[in-house]
């Protein structure tokens, strides 16, 4: 899969802190609740670590889709419009907002 | 007939001690707890009346539990996690032995979670993003966020009850303890008294409200003075108390070391004012009188009181003169001690601390110094108060507790009878 290195590690070091693990032990393919144990409120501080992070609101309903560390990486890529053949599968929520000058 | 109950572990989070062998050691010492708000990043302490307290310094709650249960709750919770697991290790409970049905958990806090309630709510009015408010402050600032945390890292599963009723709650989460074992409900109480509140508006509200010391910012372990004829407001404190408590028969199944019974336990309310107590005394005697018939003891059998004694002007004047009325000539004879005078007033936590002294003068036959009392008021002179420690065999104790809302509190110990 074609991540953008710095969203990826990103993405991995914020789980990495909340999970106290090395980020480098965390892998893409891993399912966050079978292989990382977050349950679906760990599910949703994570996420919000995420908006922190990439200074992005993630609607409800995009929720649901998110169930791998690769499926966070990738949406956030589509989201900031990195991915480098994002086609995307559901009407965005909002129009992506300006990319903040906001230090993270 | 009823179970009897007793306390067979404790537990402690103060000021002056983190377990209860350092915070024992610095109260028989009369060392305070007390010392000056530096600042409350991000600003400082020149708009506060009052600037000390009796703070836990250099609290890390990783250092003292191996588990992940500190990380998602406030400070305060923190607290009651630590004196509960040093209370359970104390009473040498195994929960692996026990049937967890039969194990509640009943926590006394006044303010809970205010570091991050503080903390999210100022964030929301600066920055006007309701999409950044934390997911965890909800289940963080509810007031049972303590109760539930300690039950799920014990496994716990009898009933799991928050008592808050301001600087009262954890001394009638004792009595309520207290009922819940001798109804047969549990054989097994964690109680804990907890918080943690030195935070910025919670302290500017005392101060406002002109409940604290300010006279004695630059001295701040003369700040706290029940008693004292200087004294001038309650210093704020925080931490968290543990005690186990269980009946006596599943305590002598299981050949615990039994500290003390808790044998009696009174609630009422004065219906008479939100901040300021009836200055005839006349409820705060009849709670004490009310926990001794249901101990089935009386007024002359009472050897130490651990006195509410907040160090403020009219509350322990109040507390004296009812002193009087129920003990009459037996009050000068009563070994009494403020355990705010060391660590300040601790809210949810302090009846829980004030029980564990209580306990310990029981068990030890010592009773902790009341510091800075160096001039008696005469509005409140009691010949058993002390700025030293004392010995003295204690068969019965009282302890005192009374908050906010109009309500008293009072729970009767005595030596444990085998």
């Amino acid at each position: 899969m074609a991540t953008d290195p710095t969203v990826s590690l990103k993405i991995r070091t914020s789980l990495g802190e909340y999970l106290k693990r090395d980020p480098a032990a965390i892998l893409i393919s891993q399912h966050l609740r079978d292989d990382l144990g977050l349950d679906s409120m760990a599910v949703i501080e994570l996420l919000y670590r995420i908006e922190e992070a990439f200074d992005l609101q993630i609607p409800d309903q995009d929720l649901v889709g998110l169930t791998t560390v690769g499926h966070v990486v990738t949406y956030v890529e589509k989201r900031l419009g990195k991915a480098p053949s994002a086609a995307p599968t559901k009407k965005p929520a909002k129009p992506s907002k300006p990319k903040s000058k906001k230090k993270s | 007939m009823r179970s009897r109950v007793v306390v067979t572990g404790l537990g402690i989070v103060s000021p002056i001690g983190i377990g209860v062998g350092e915070f024992w050691k610095a109260a028989l010492a009369g060392q305070s707890g007390i010392s000056a708000i530096t600042s409350f990043d991000p600003f400082p302490m020149d708009g506060y009346r009052s600037k000390v307290a009796g703070q836990v310094r250099d609290f890390a709650v990783e250092r003292f539990l191996d588990n992940a249960y500190g990380d998602r709750v406030d400070r305060y919770a923190q607290f009651a996690l630590v004196a509960a697991k040093e209370a359970l290790a104390d009473s040498g409970l195994q929960m692996a032995k026990e049937n967890p049905h039969r194990v509640g958990v009943i926590v006394g806090a006044g303010m809970g979670g205010m570091v991050m309630g503080e903390r999210e709510i100022t964030q929301l009015y600066q920055h006007q993003k309701p999409h950044r408010v934390h997911p965890n402050f909800i289940p963080t600032i509810t007031l049972n966020s303590a109760s539930g945390i300690v039950a799920m890292a014990y496994g716990a599963k009898g009933p799991n009850l928050t008592i808050s009723t301001a600087c009262s709650s954890s001394a009638h989460a004792l009595g309520q303890a207290l009922h819940c074992i001798r109804e047969g409900r549990a054989d097994v109480v964690i109680v804990v008294g907890a918080d943690a509140s030195i935070t910025p508006l919670v302290f500017a509200g005392f101060c406002s409200l002109r409940a604290l010391s300010s006279k004695f910012n630059d001295q701040p372990d003369k700040a706290s003075r029940p008693f004292d004829r200087l004294r001038d407001g309650f210093v704020m404190g925080e931490g968290a108390g543990a005690l186990i408590l269980e009946s006596a028969a599943h305590a002598k199944k299981r050949k615990a070391r039994v500290y003390a019974e808790v044998a009696g336990y009174a609630a009422t309310s004065e219906a008479y004012h939100m901040v300021i107590p009836r200055e005839d005394g006349l409820e705060v005697a009849n709670t004490m009188k009310l926990a001794l018939a249901d101990a089935g003891l009386t007024p002359g059998q009472v050897d130490y009181i651990n006195a509410h004694a907040t160090s403020t002007s009219i509350g322990d004047a109040v507390e004296a003169k009812a002193i009087r009325q129920l003990f009459k000539s037996r009050a000068d004879k009563i070994a009494i001690s403020a355990t705010k005078s060391l660590i300040g007033h601790t809210l949810g936590a302090a009846g829980a601390i004030g029980g564990i002294a209580s306990v310990l003068a029981l068990h030890t036959g010592q009773i902790h110094p009341t510091a800075n009392y160096d001039d008696p008021d005469p509005a409140c002179a009691l010949a058993g108060l002390s700025r030293s420690a004392q010995e003295r065999r204690v068969k019965v104790a009282m302890l005192n507790a009374f908050g906010f809302g109009s309500n008293n509190a009072a729970v009767v110990l005595k030596q444990a009878t085998t």
